[in-house]
């Protein structure tokens, strides 16, 4: 992470608290995590203290202070998914990757979340690797899928 | 205006909340995130009455429900007194080292409801160090998290860089659940040290 | 000759590929546009609804409609049936008596529904403002701005809107008293954190439909005296957000919001927030605060928010669903807008189809229908072989009915009376293999993690309430659990501060009402009958009707059913991890659940149901 980066992003907001949310979700995309440098910037603009924005991180889902792997997976544990068995996926992309839900793995490679309902019910069981949607999931399928993504793997 | 409290007429402007009210005319109700310093939470729940109004009841909490117009109020029903009972019982297996919480259960008389919890510790996480630590305008704590999870700690879990040493957050603290360790010349407050002197001014200035 | 397929780009239908095959059916007609004297425009639009069968290709204006059309298959649809008009079988939805249904409401999914919030929604291409402007949009708006306030407020009086966010608040009451206070500026705020787990309606409609919802915000700020509005909406919801982000834009081109609305010197500044990722941000307050750049926490509704909310500013916050209804209750008139529905809940409601049903998706139906028509009617009944065993309406603030009230209809009032509620749409089906103390233990774990901590009795009580049902789940439940449950539910629904934490213990107290002999068979006797809960699940297979057909031996991850081909099979229960796997593909329904003996709880304990109970880290102790 770069300060310029960083300086930019605090920047692009007005120096007001209604941007502080938006801030932080930029960093966020940005970095994969809130650095504490962008907690510090983000204060000094907004002159607010870094205990208030340090609440906010830890307080909403999408912001974490720790950097996420390179590639998310989110398995959504939302209701219709759950009564379909989400978490037998969950559990075997577990056994596969020996990594616990809201962990990344060793390499850095694979961040496992689960989540509530990623808006795709329908199709549920579902899970989400970065953007891309894996409806109607199956054990078999997921073994294709996280194949896939392994062999990009050097 | 008048409100009813209890079957005693009270005086009463708009605005105040319930609680005010009743203190002022010496009805207890108790209270543990409740401080006349600071503006009502409504964390702890400890506080909640009875309110009629228009022929229905309903349940609030008495530190922040301002009065706007005329209702009666209990403050001590069979129903409330097993709400906060139960309240009770809760917080003590959030702070089951707090003697101030242990004192509450046996007056209360709280039974055993047989909860099961692994937490350790005093706080209750009323929130009035907080307040506190924002009203002198330091805000060195916050609230950390949410949910079941949710504490109260400096960013980061570090000694924090702005805190003054002021002791105001542990002073306010209604469980004791704030460590300040003092020595002759320094006091140790949130894993940092302050030098006595510097403190002592910072304390003066907060009273 | 003019053409238009709509192939349907929701998140459903996207996780199918939708997007490659809108790019492959652009090159496809682009590569023999030249050849016929047809034009043909390829459209991307919003959800469709029938998400299950997507992705959905819809050709107009023959109304054809495609399911699970694969991009591989765009070329043969223009070649086929735009060039010619033939009709690719199948590609068609196939009745279960062999016919097939061409049109859109040849389809029963979509027959019996009531389109006035989705009237565009997978119609037309979000991203084109045009669109929305030839099916009427935006009319409203200008007929709005030749009313009075008043006379807005009026229409919507007379229309019975109720908020459509779960609390049923009628919508112009809430506007007129917002117009009553004084106070500058005034706000108005859509609520898009649609966090119910299990109802994606909002996001759809965020996406697909986004200029009605602005529309819908317009006319209340013009009837309400606001200038400035906000879309709240939840972060993840990437195509809703690049979908209303496009439309703000192309409605301030065209006047119809910024500094001077369509020239008459009126003003309403719109702009998103995105979300932070909290449900308990769908709570008003606690939506506002967020807006504000604070910690999401809710504050006590003594004061209503159309008095002090925003910034302590009167504020008018409704759902995305109420607002998209707004244009057409202007355009149309109140009167008219309430002929639809029964008296006291007007209108049609939005509802995500979702669980043990064979068509699941998104389905928009006139109040009043009972729950029987949605899940028999529309979402085809249950998936084949199972029995309905309870519906759970409202999401984590709702609760479940069971399957004998069913002929209930679907309003606001209803439902509460049953203990359940409308809530915001999301409408869950569970069959007889769903364990009723493990669902409720599920809504009460997601609470736990979105409660926002602040006042004792929602933190601690889900808190209890969780470890409660955790032990009922796993063979650990007491005497008096059950009592205790209840004793602590409605404690929190007196007592806590906000309506997320005053409905929290709603699902638990459903459940107990209506299957509080579950409860008891796990407490009692050990034994989970939906076989769901693994260390109270012990399986037998039915020698009567195993066929020997080898599939559950083969699924078994612990290799505990031996026989060999043809014969009845055996599980070795000493070794079974309850799982449910061999259940899950036997064709025959040979596996019965049997209580699991204290014996054999002894022989097992350790290696069942590990992740059940495996807490991410964020969590507490």
């Amino acid at each position: 992470m770069n300060q310029e980066e960083l300086t930019a992003i605090v920047d692009a907001y007005p120096a007001k608290m209604e941007y502080a949310l938006a801030m932080l979700q930029d960093m966020q995309h940005r970095f994969g995590c809130v650095p504490r440098e962008g907690i510090t910037a983000a204060a000094s603009r907004l002159s607010c203290p870094e205990s208030h924005l340090y609440s906010m991180v830890t307080f909403y889902k999408a912001l974490s202070l720790t950097p996420k792997g390179k590639h998310i997976i989110k398995v959504c544990n939302g209701t219709a998914c759950h009564i379909r068995k989400s978490i037998d996926l969950a559990e075997d992309i577990c056994e596969t990757l020996s990594i616990r839900p809201g962990g990344t793995t060793a390499d850095g490679f694979f961040s496992l979340e689960l989540v509530n309902c990623v808006g795709a019910c329908a199709l549920a069981p579902v899970m989400l690797i970065d953007n891309t949607y894996y409806g109607n999931l199956t054990r078999k399928k997921l073994k294709k899928i996280l194949a896939s993504y392994l062999e990009e793997k050097p | 205006m008048q409100i009813v409290i209890n079957g005693t007429a009270c005086e009463c402007e708009t605005g105040e909340t319930i609680l005010t009210i009743a203190r002022r005319n010496g009805i207890f109700i108790p209270t543990m995130c409740h401080h006349d310093k600071y503006p009502g939470e409504g964390a702890c729940r400890l506080c909640v009455v009875e309110i009629t109004e228009n022929g229905r009841s309903k349940v609030v909490a008495s530190c922040i429900y301002p009065v706007t117009h005329e209702i009666t109020v209990e403050t001590d029903t069979e129903k409330l007194q097993r709400y906060r009972r139960l309240l009770i019982a809760f917080m003590q297996r959030r702070a089951p080292n707090s003697e101030a919480i242990a004192k509450l259960m046996e007056e209360y008389e709280v039974p055993d409801y047989s909860l099961r919890s692994l937490l350790t510790g005093k706080c209750i996480l009323c929130g009035l160090c907080v307040r506190a630590c924002k009203k002198i305008g330091i805000s060195a704590i916050s609230m950390v998290k949410r949910g079941t999870g949710k504490k109260v700690s400096t960013p980061y879990d570090e000694p924090s860089p702005v805190c003054i040493g002021c002791g105001a957050c542990a002073r306010v603290c209604p469980t004791g659940a704030i460590l300040v360790t003092e020595t002759e010349d320094s006091r140790i407050i949130w894993g940092r040290e302050f030098p006595k002197k510097r403190h002592a001014a910072a304390g003066k200035k907060e009273e | 000759m003019k053409k238009e397929i709509l192939v349907c780009c929701g998140p459903g239908c996207a996780a199918g590929g939708s997007f490659k095959l809108a790019e492959n059916l652009k090159a496809a007609v682009k590569a023999c546009a030249a050849e016929a004297d047809i034009v043909c425009q390829v459209e991307s639009t919003g959800c469709s609804g029938m998400c299950e069968m997507g992705p959905i290709v819809r050709i107009m204006p023959d109304d054809i409609m495609y399911y699970r059309v694969k991009p591989k298959d765009a070329d043969e649809i223009v070649e086929k049936t735009i060039l010619k008009e033939e009709l690719i079988e199948r590609l068609l939805l196939k009745h279960d008596d062999g016919t097939v249904a061409v049109h859109q409401n040849d389809n029963p999914f979509y027959a019996k529904q009531t389109k006035v919030v989705l009237r565009n929604t997978g119609i037309i291409n979000p991203k084109k403002i045009d669109a929305y402007i030839s099916r009427g949009g935006y009319e409203a708006l200008k007929k709005a701005l030749s009313m009075t306030p008043d006379g807005i407020i009026s229409e919507v009086e007379r229309s019975g809107l109720r908020g459509r966010g779960g609390a049923g608040f009628p919508t112009g009451k809430k506007w007129r008293s917002a117009a009553s206070f004084n106070g500058e500026p005034k706000y108005v705020v859509c609520n898009g954190d649609e966090g119910d787990p299990g109802a994606f309606m909002d996001g759809a409609l965020l996406n697909g439909d986004p200029h009605s919802i602005i529309e819908g915000m317009v006319i209340c700020a013009l009837a309400v005296g606001a200038e400035r509005g906000y879309l709240y909406i939840r972060d993840e919801y990437t195509l809703a957000l690049n979908s209303m982000t496009h439309a703000l834009k192309a409605a301030e081109e065209r006047g119809f919001i910024g500094e001077n609305i369509l020239g008459t010197g009126k003003k309403c500044v719109l702009s998103i927030v995105r979300g932070g990722g909290a449900f308990v941000c769908g709570e008003s307050t606690a939506l506002m605060k967020s807006i504000e750049g604070e910690v999401g926490e809710p504050r006590a509704k003594y004061i209503h928010s159309v008095e002090q909310g925003l910034w302590g500013k009167p504020t008018v916050l409704n759902n995305v669903e109420t607002f998209a209804n707004i244009p057409v209750i202007i355009r149309d008139g109140g009167d008219a807008f309430a002929k639809t529905g029964t008296a006291g809940n007007t209108g049609t409601k939005v509802f995500s189809l979702v669980g043990k049903l064979r068509h699941t998706g998104l389905a928009e139906v006139p109040l009043g229908i009972t729950l029987r028509e949605l899940i028999c009617d529309i979402g085809g009944g249950m998936q084949e072989g199972r029995k309905l065993k309870a519906v759970q309406t409202g999401g984590p603030s709702g609760g479940c009915l069971p399957a004998s009230l069913t002929n209930l209809p679907v309003d606001f009032d209803t439902l509460q009376k049953y203990g359940s509620m409308m809530g915001s749409g999301g409408l869950i089906v569970m069959d007889d293999r769903t364990c009723m103390v493990e669902f409720a233990r599920y809504y009460i774990q997601f609470l736990c993690g979105e409660s926002c901590g602040k006042c004792t009795p929602c933190r601690e009580g889900l808190r209890h309430m969780r470890d409660i049902l955790t032990n009922i789940c796993s063979g650990r439940g007491r005497e008096g659990d059950i009592e205790l449950l209840e004793e602590i539910g409605e404690m929190m629904q007196d007592c806590s501060l906000c309506a997320l934490g005053k409905t929290a213990p709603n699902p638990v107290l459903s459940a107990i009402r209506y299957f509080r002999d579950e409860f008891e068979e796990h407490i009692k006797h050990y034994h989970c009958p939906a076989g769901m809960c693994p260390e109270l699940t012990a399986f037998k297979i039915n020698r009567e009707k195993c066929v020997g057909c080898r599939r559950c031996a083969e699924v078994c991850p612990t290799g505990v059913i031996s026989g060999t081909g043809n014969e009845p099979h055996f599980i070795d229960i000493r070794a079974c991890v309850g799982c449910g796997r061999c259940r899950d593909v036997c064709p025959k329904e040979a596996l019965e659940t049997i209580p699991v003996s204290l014996w054999s709880r002894r022989m097992m304990k350790g290696s069942r149901g590990y992740l059940r109970s495996v807490k991410t880290p964020e969590e507490d102790e």
